[in-house]
């Protein structure tokens, strides 16, 4: 068990200090600060723009709750998350172990590529992919032979953005868990060799239960990360057609910075964060589960 | 070596940091100012009832500097500056664009700043709650102003003006010369009534072998919204109730005009949904024989298809005959001034804006290349202007259309998502109309709006 170590000089104590002084300064300037004030600006008519500022009570969470675009943008966003999350995963984990593979030549040359979309910036790669869903013009419809106004058919629009998301996104995942099997130990492999495990044993009773960690990792960073998503859909459908697009973080920017109702806002921004802590709690104890 | 190359870097670094820094563009060009010491330039008086003498000195004649915020035609306002600048050597006007997405989020946190905020700034209608705050009045005589834009009375608050209309804009039809030659159509076939439209329309649509549409003869595809709002006055009803509080979106007449439109793509199979799915870009591609536009659109072909031959003809009627009211209009707003600049910049923004509204030669620029009938009587005649195509198109029937007031952006905003409700996602017209003026009436609430439609003369009709 690790022991803790005294501090042994004044110069530590001093260099403690000052970085938890700073540490503490920063998160409250930048997340326990602004957090009250969206609590309290979701009890009021609000718009900083023209310092409008009165007290309503509950009224902004009544209207949240019988307001249909809300609860719309809420079951986009566990489409959206649920299947992002799940292709991530499968592809980034496809991906990795064909990647740590003995037969795969050039990895690295692969492990590139496959990272470039995660550090394309976002906007432009959303930009590309709108001119890509062109009905008229675009590459999709062109290659695969297809009519589809993808952006513009309720029935598309959101998977348009799913596989976007999908393609920008999965290098991630197979970075990490390339990582994650390249530590796993190869004991364990022996073992299972001398054993007469196949491929598919090997995978499905060393591999991936060793690789739960990393796998809770990526599921919970990207459910985390996807819950605040709403830059594909401001650049490639702005919510639209009608509303079938938006998702909660989407309805956020649109109800503060387009409808100026930072109150209305707030008390939506404070359901998410509530939902993104409870998920977050809940993974917390899955994980420690797993760990003990 | 590495820690010559570090300090380098380093020193790299600190440079562009301090190119990145904020700094206040006002306070750095002042330095770089004209002494003016000639009051007298010698320069004609301009303007009838509003005037401007420009044989005098502002701020003293010491170098001043201010900013101007614009979202759109920088160069334009750029060559209005100058043409004042000339006058006032010891004056600088830096205009500077924003984009619209953001322009009135960022312009309102500016304004805060208040001498650091921009001293001028153009103001749009539908963003006057957010901007009210932050305006100082004009110091001119509202009669005079009244007496040369009549239309600067529907601005008058409290007896004060803070912004006004500098020029009218409303939507019309523009259409491609070479398309409509090509169908066979001439000078003659421009529809009157929606029946003759409907009949040029297929005319101009064009399929190939296989059924698929190459050429629509109308594309209304992302401007569904701006299009739809206003046509319910001929179909038979307002768009705001009688205490112009709230919104009349959901009427029968809405629900009317909705179903025109929709038809026109369904039934008469004019265009089509997803065909060219943004209005002008299909327009300036050719792909698109007409389509339906403000004046704005006067200086966006000019910008991105100057080769494109294009006319313009007025919004039909039912029977061809004089209706209700053709459509909705709106003004093109004149700058604001910041309440909280300095009293010099002040000086200058009032002494500026004087002379902008006095300026036939200013005001005649802003309306043939914003596309604008001039809100200037003393121009409605005037010859640089009577052939420019919303003059010619709308002009004689001007007194037809209704201002429904400084609609804020959320009837736009909502009407935008009820549009593509029923097009794209098969959405009841009704429903979809009672959902967006329930939101829109919980804004207008928010927002304090009173419509101006009671003020159009034939309200009563």
């Amino acid at each position: 068990m690790f022991k803790r170590r005294p501090l042994q000089s004044k110069s530590e104590i001093w260099m403690r200090n000052i970085a938890m002084g700073f540490l503490i300064i920063y998160m409250t300037i930048f997340l326990i600060v602004p957090v009250i004030i969206v609590v309290a600006g979701s009890f009021h008519q609000w718009n900083p723009l023209n310092q409008t500022y009165n007290w309503i009570g509950l009224d902004n969470y009544i209207r949240m709750f019988s307001y249909p675009t809300f609860w719309q943008s809420m079951a986009n966003t566990v489409i959206f998350c649920v299947v992002v999350v799940i292709f991530r995963v499968l592809l980034g984990l496809a991906i990795a172990y064909a990647l740590n593979s003995k037969l795969m030549k050039h990895k690295t040359l692969f492990r590139t590529i496959f990272y470039m979309p995660t550090v394309t910036p976002l906007v432009a790669v959303a930009y590309v992919w709108k001119i890509m869903y062109n009905p008229q013009f675009g590459l999709i419809d062109n290659i695969f032979g297809l009519d589809i106004n993808w952006l513009y058919d309720s029935r598309f629009a959101l998977i348009a953005l799913m596989v976007m998301t999908i393609w920008k996104d999965f290098g991630y995942a197979v970075i990490l868990f390339l990582s994650g099997l390249l530590s796993l130990p190869s004991d364990c492999y022996e073992s299972a060799s001398i054993d007469g495990a196949n491929a598919w044993q090997t995978f499905r009773y060393i591999t991936l239960p060793l690789l739960k960690p990393t796998m809770l990792f990526v599921v919970v960073t990207s459910i985390i990360s996807y819950l605040q998503a709403y830059v594909p859909v401001l650049v490639m459908t702005t919510g639209g057609p009608g509303t079938s697009t938006y998702l909660s973080s989407y309805l956020v920017y649109d109800q503060a910075f387009k409808q100026y109702n930072f109150g209305f806002a707030s008390a939506i921004s404070l359901f998410i964060l509530v939902l993104t802590a409870i998920f977050t709690v809940i993974s917390f104890k899955v994980t420690g589960a797993n760990e003990n | 070596m590495k820690r010559l190359l570090a300090i380098c870097l380093s020193f790299i670094l600190l440079l562009s940091l301090a190119g990145c820094a904020g700094r206040d563009s006002e306070a750095d060009t002042a330095a770089g100012g004209v002494q003016d010491t000639q009051a007298d330039k010698g320069l004609d008086v301009m303007g009838e009832n509003v005037t401007y003498d420009p044989n005098h000195l502002v701020n003293n004649g010491d170098p001043i500097s201010i900013d101007w915020w614009v979202w759109a035609s920088e160069d334009m306002f750029r060559s209005i500056a100058e043409a004042y600048e000339e006058i006032h050597p010891n004056v600088t006007i830096n205009v500077i664009n924003n984009p619209w997405d953001g322009f009135f989020t960022k312009l309102p946190l500016a304004l805060q700043r208040e001498e650091e905020g921009p001293t001028l700034f153009n103001v749009h209608n539908s963003y006057e709650n957010l901007l009210l705050n932050y305006m100082e009045p004009y110091d001119i005589d509202t009669e005079e102003l009244t007496a040369d834009y009549p239309s600067a009375s529907t601005h008058l608050m409290d007896g004060k003006i803070y912004y006004m209309d500098y020029g009218l804009s409303t939507g019309m039809y523009y259409y491609n010369k070479d398309l409509w030659e090509e169908a066979g159509l001439t000078d003659d076939d421009i529809p009157k009534t929606w029946d003759e439209f409907i009949e040029v329309a297929q005319k101009l649509t064009k399929f190939d072998e296989n059924g698929n549409m190459i050429q629509a003869g109308y594309n209304y595809n992302n401007y569904f919204n701006s299009t739809v709002i206003g046509l319910n006055y001929q179909f038979g009803d307002n768009l705001f109730s009688a205490d112009g509080k709230t919104s009349l979106v959901d009427s029968d007449g809405m629900k009317e005009a909705v179903s025109f439109l929709i038809d026109l793509y369904e039934k008469y199979q004019v265009g089509d949904k997803d065909f060219g799915t943004n209005y002008d870009q299909s327009f300036y591609q050719g792909q698109s024989a007409i389509v339906f536009a403000w004046g704005f659109f006067v200086g966006n072909l000019a910008a991105n298809a100057p080769d494109i031959n294009y006319g313009t003809f007025e919004i039909p009627t039912s029977d061809g005959g004089t209706p209700y009211a053709y459509y909705r209009y709106n003004g093109e707003s004149t700058p604001g001034i910041n309440k909280n600049a300095t009293d010099a910049q002040k000086e200058v923004a009032q002494d500026f804006i004087r002379f902008f509204l006095a300026s036939d030669e200013v005001q005649i620029r802003l309306s043939a290349e914003g596309g604008l009938i001039p809100a200037k009587t003393a121009l409605m005649e005037a010859p640089e202007l009577k052939d420019t195509p919303i003059v010619r198109t709308v002009g004689p029937h001007i007194d037809r259309y209704i201002w429904p007031g400084a609609m804020p952006s959320t009837v736009e905003n909502n009407m935008k998502i009820a549009g593509e409700d029923i097009l794209y996602n098969g959405k009841d017209a009704a429903d979809a109309l009672k959902t967006a003026a329930d939101t829109i009436d919980i804004d207008l609430a928010n927002a304090d709006f009173t419509s101006s439609e009671s003020l159009y003369a034939y309200y009563e009709e």
